[in-house]
């Protein structure tokens, strides 16, 4: 019986399997590598007919495996155990771009900005704009339903999808769509099995292509930096805003250690070092009316307490005021070596007094915690630079973080916006929901996956299914099938 | 005697990363190679194993990895938390080369860079073989990989140097060129466009003897003990010859000659002088393109009567050494612009590597040829004629590629340019 690795080494070529523990190290986690698991074997396809032809090697081998793309997700979840790590971000080809119908078809390696980049020449973009955008692939986009700071208008990855081709764990390729559009047989309708699969966090399958919605270039645009001497105000502007009926594209929140660590980096985007918080607002849309939004907000801004509020004047200043927010996360590697990131939503009316409350659990716990986050959305980011070589330190962090979490589950919140579950945060799974709805989950992806191979053991709590009762864990139960 | 010591230095540096990615996409072997061991992020952490001993310094895998990085830096100006990689990188090669020596090649190399008889010997036989025609000769007549250091070669050829009588009044300064090794030898044209250039600009030129190669290469290789032997030597030139400004037109070199305070750090007779040298160091296009009003007033006042200039479409390619090493991005391009005649159209990725990386494409051949493949599509997709970079190996590297390729586009400083044009304003009609 050959090893698995040489079967997967027939389909991709040998240079493209990695089965050495020292070259699987990096690819042991994911931009959050506090969390890490060493995977037993990585492979990469090159082509469709490729990543088919794995997935069909792995489901004949009973092995489990976990897609990955870029690994830049924050929970987790392209960590695989002991396992086949599916690595797709060789396939990075744009297959189909229609300006006129306003789609693209693309393959899961396929780079967020490189999407927008290609439609640029058109005036349009790729809507969802994920911090990691520079980097992070279409296809975990895909798995994490990923949002950004421009999804409070513009809605999230689900929200942009039209189609999906899937390869099933079981080697079947299937196409999804949200039942909305004729399909080439002319049926329409249906259930949205793209809506279950987007978001799915790689455990239904795995992306061979999706068509995805390109939206046109705003008219106009203008993007607004308040300034503020409490973190209080900047949520109250927030709230303001919103509840003053305007939509704006992005409403963003960054306080003073975040702006402390983006000011010292090389994306330095001119934010006041001494302001307790800063609000970046982004307004875009018809050139007409445009300035009574901006004024709007202003006004807004101020009668909240704004120090200072000033207008992008150019797409320059405009893009150096958007990098410094999104390079933020990155730019925390300033602050101390390890961090921990979270991604709780809470309803908007409560973000204020959730700050404050997050801020006393910080100084209970005698944590550093850096606040960079949706504010429009009530996603917040807390982040908590640390030393994890120091073992009191990390315990200290790890309890705030929990009660963090904690608090904003009693607010009425929940624990993830775009990040997903993952393995970070699953123990929260069975705080947030009851058993009955974690069951109805596991009989969801029974539907995709019944053999439970596709990124075993993330997001639902294995012990929480009643079907799956018995079974002492995914990793342990899939073992005696697979190839070694 | 623990052999990792350079890299224990640098440790800071890695705790600086917090794995974030997005570097992936800035780096050229990563796009190339398409396995994160080959990407700043895994090369971090293979430096972090290595320096925490769950990796073998002697694993050739983990060698090879590191051993790839074409030390572009590109990764830096991408990185959020500033993680000095390219400080990380030399640290790692000192530290590995008393593992196991350089190749014989790099060997090779790195000594007749440091042999001056030798060196100027070789690049004598060099511009004997090329001169003859031999080199494009080969060029045409090998296979692939043995016609590229031809191919390099032959397009270091330049056209009839330029000839006018550079006046200037000196008001800005004095500075003295690091002439640089290849640059003297085989693009000897530039330096002298250069010098022309700068003294048309309103800088005094002064000659600085004795200089030597700026150890860049030995650097990048791990080879620390003869850069800074090389490194000492150039300090103590230029301060005999006492000039305000050194000037490099090579974005190599002067990444090398900026960071001589950093390689000369632990040496506590020099580092002193070391960082006062780094201080003085300019590109010579931050020196144009400083001087402004005279660059353009200079080009403008010069051309109009000059009856239609050749309308070129000219491309720039951005050395890694100084878009992301010396962090210069818009003087080379405030350079090109006062070059009348020009169409100066965008190149794609033009900040991305074309694989030369110092002595890289003769180490390993099958890595740059890969790296250099998307920029030679772009530059064709530019539609431009002459593609313009500031350093003599990306002017040879993309040279060499498109000679074999068969393309008819050449490779131009964007200094012999505007020399050039100056040239032309200078020619009666």
């Amino acid at each position: 019986m050959t090893s698995l690795a040489a079967q997967l080494g027939r389909i991709v070529g040998d240079a493209h399997v990695i089965a050495r523990a020292t070259q699987l190290l990096v690819y042991r986690s994911d931009a959050l590598p506090g969390l890490q698991r060493a995977p037993a074997r990585a492979v990469f396809p090159g082509t469709r007919d490729e990543l088919i032809e794995v997935v069909r090697v792995l489901a004949a081998a009973g092995a489990p495996f976990v897609s990955r793309g870029a690994g830049t997700g924050l929970s987790g979840g392209a960590l695989a155990d002991d396992i086949t790590l599916l690595g797709l971000h060789r396939l990075k080809r744009i297959l189909a771009l229609d300006p006129i119908a306003r789609t693209a078809t693309v393959e899961p390696g396929v780079v967020n900005a490189a999407l927008t980049r290609a439609g640029a020449p058109h005036r349009l973009h790729y809507a969802p704009d994920p911090s990691s955008q520079t980097a992070c692939t279409i296809g975990g986009n895909i798995a994490e339903n990923a949002g950004g700071p421009h999804c409070l208008k513009y809605g999230v990855t689900l929200d942009h999808a039209i189609r999906a081709t899937v390869v099933l764990p079981s080697g079947e390729v299937v196409i999804l769509d949200r039942g909305d559009v004729a399909r080439d047989d002319g049926t329409q309708g249906g259930y949205d099995l793209l809506g279950a699969f987007v978001g799915s966090e790689g455990c239904f399958g795995v992306v061979v292509d999706v068509t995805v919605r390109l939206t046109p270039d705003p008219e106009r645009v203008c993007t607004l930096l308040a300034d503020f001497t409490r973190v209080r105000d900047a949520a109250d502007a927030t709230s303001r805003i919103i509840a003053a009926g305007i939509m704006p594209a992005a409403l963003e929140l960054m306080d003073q250690p975040t702006i402390e660590a983006v000011e010292s980096s090389v994306y330095a985007a001119g934010y006041p070092r001494d302001a307790a918080a800063v609000l970046l607002i982004e307004v875009d849309g018809a050139a007409a009316g445009l300035d009574d939004d901006v004024w709007a907000v202003e006004r807004l801004c101020r009668a909240a307490g704004a120090r200072t509020v000033r207008v992008a004047h150019d797409a320059a200043e405009r893009a150096r005021l958007w990098l410094g927010r999104k390079k933020a996360f990155g730019a925390m590697g300033r602050v101390a070596p390890h961090l921990v990131v979270q991604d709780a939503v809470v309803p908007r009316s409560m973000l204020a007094e959730l700050l404050d409350d997050i801020a006393a659990i910080g100084d209970r716990h005698r944590v550093r915690i850096c606040n960079v986050f949706h504010a429009g959305d009530g996603n917040l980011h807390p982040n908590i630079p640390y030393n994890a070589h120091n073992a009191d330190e990390s315990a200290r962090v790890h309890a705030a973080m929990t009660e963090i979490m904690t608090r904003c589950i009693a607010a009425g919140g929940t624990i993830t916006g775009e990040h997903g579950v993952g393995l970070d945060k699953l123990p929260y799974m069975e705080q947030l929901f009851t058993a009955d709805t974690l069951d109805a989950m596991c009989s969801l992806r029974a539907v995709f996956d019944p053999e439970r191979r596709a990124n075993p053991g993330k997001v639902v709590p294995v012990r929480a299914c009643r079907e799956w009762h018995g079974v002492a864990s995914t990793r342990h139960g899939a073992r005696a099938g697979e190839t070694r | 005697m623990n052999t990792l010591a350079p890299l224990q230095r640098a440790r800071a540096g890695l705790d600086s990363c917090v794995h974030c990615g997005f570097c992936l996409p800035a780096c050229p072997t990563y796009l190339a190679l398409e396995d994160e061991n080959d990407s700043p992020r895994g090369r971090l952490l293979l430096m972090g194993a290595l320096l925490d001993g769950s990796v073998n310094p002697d694993d050739p895998a983990v060698r090879r990895h590191l051993d790839q990085c074409l030390g572009c830096r590109g990764c830096e100006t991408a990185c959020p938390s500033g993680v000095p990689y390219g400080q990380l990188l030399e640290a790692t090669r000192e530290s590995l080369v008393t593992h196991r020596p350089l190749p014989l090649v790099a060997r090779l190399v790195l000594r007749l860079f440091a042999t001056e008889w030798a060196l100027r010997s070789v690049l004598a036989i060099a511009r004997l073989i090329r001169w003859s025609g031999i080199a494009a000769l080969l060029a045409r007549l090998l296979p692939a990989r043995l016609a590229m250091p031809f191919a390099m070669l032959a397009s270091s050829a330049r056209p009839a140097p330029a000839s006018y009588d550079a006046r200037g009044d000196g008001a800005r300064g004095t500075v003295s060129l690091l002439t640089g090794c290849v640059m003297e030898g085989l693009f000897t044209d530039v330096n002298r466009a250069t010098e022309r250039t700068l003294t048309v600009n309103g800088w005094k030129m002064r000659v600085t003897a004795d200089q030597r190669c700026c150890g860049a290469l030995h650097a990048h290789a791990g080879d620390a003990v003869m850069a800074r032997a090389l490194a000492r030597a150039n300090i103590a030139a230029f301060e005999r010859s006492g000039a305000e400004v050194v000037v490099l037109n090579s974005a190599g070199c002067g990444a090398m000659c900026r960071e001589y305070g950093h390689l000369l750090a632990d040496d506590s007779a020099w580092a002193d002088r070391a960082t006062a040298f780094g201080a003085k160091v300019r590109d010579v296009h931050q020196l144009l393109a400083s001087a402004g009003p005279a660059v353009r007033a200079g080009a403008d006042e010069r051309h109009p009567r000059l009856g239609t200039p050749v309308a070129t479409r000219v491309a720039y390619d951005a050395p890694c050494h100084l878009q992301h090493a010396q962090r210069i991005v818009d003087a080379p391009l405030a350079v090109l612009q006062a070059v009348s005649g020009i169409n100066l159209v965008p190149l794609a990725d033009s900040d991305q590597c074309c694989g030369s990386a110092g002595i890289f494409n003769l180490l390993l051949p099958d890595v740059a040829e890969r790296v250099l493949a998307p920029k030679l599509s772009r530059i064709v997709e530019s539609g431009a004629e002459i593609v313009a970079t500031g350093n003599p190996g990306c002017l040879m590297q993309i040279g060499g590629g498109l000679c074999l390729s068969g393309s008819a586009v050449t490779t131009r400083h964007p200094v012999e340019l505007l020399d050039e044009t100056y040239a032309r304003a200078e020619r009666p009609r």
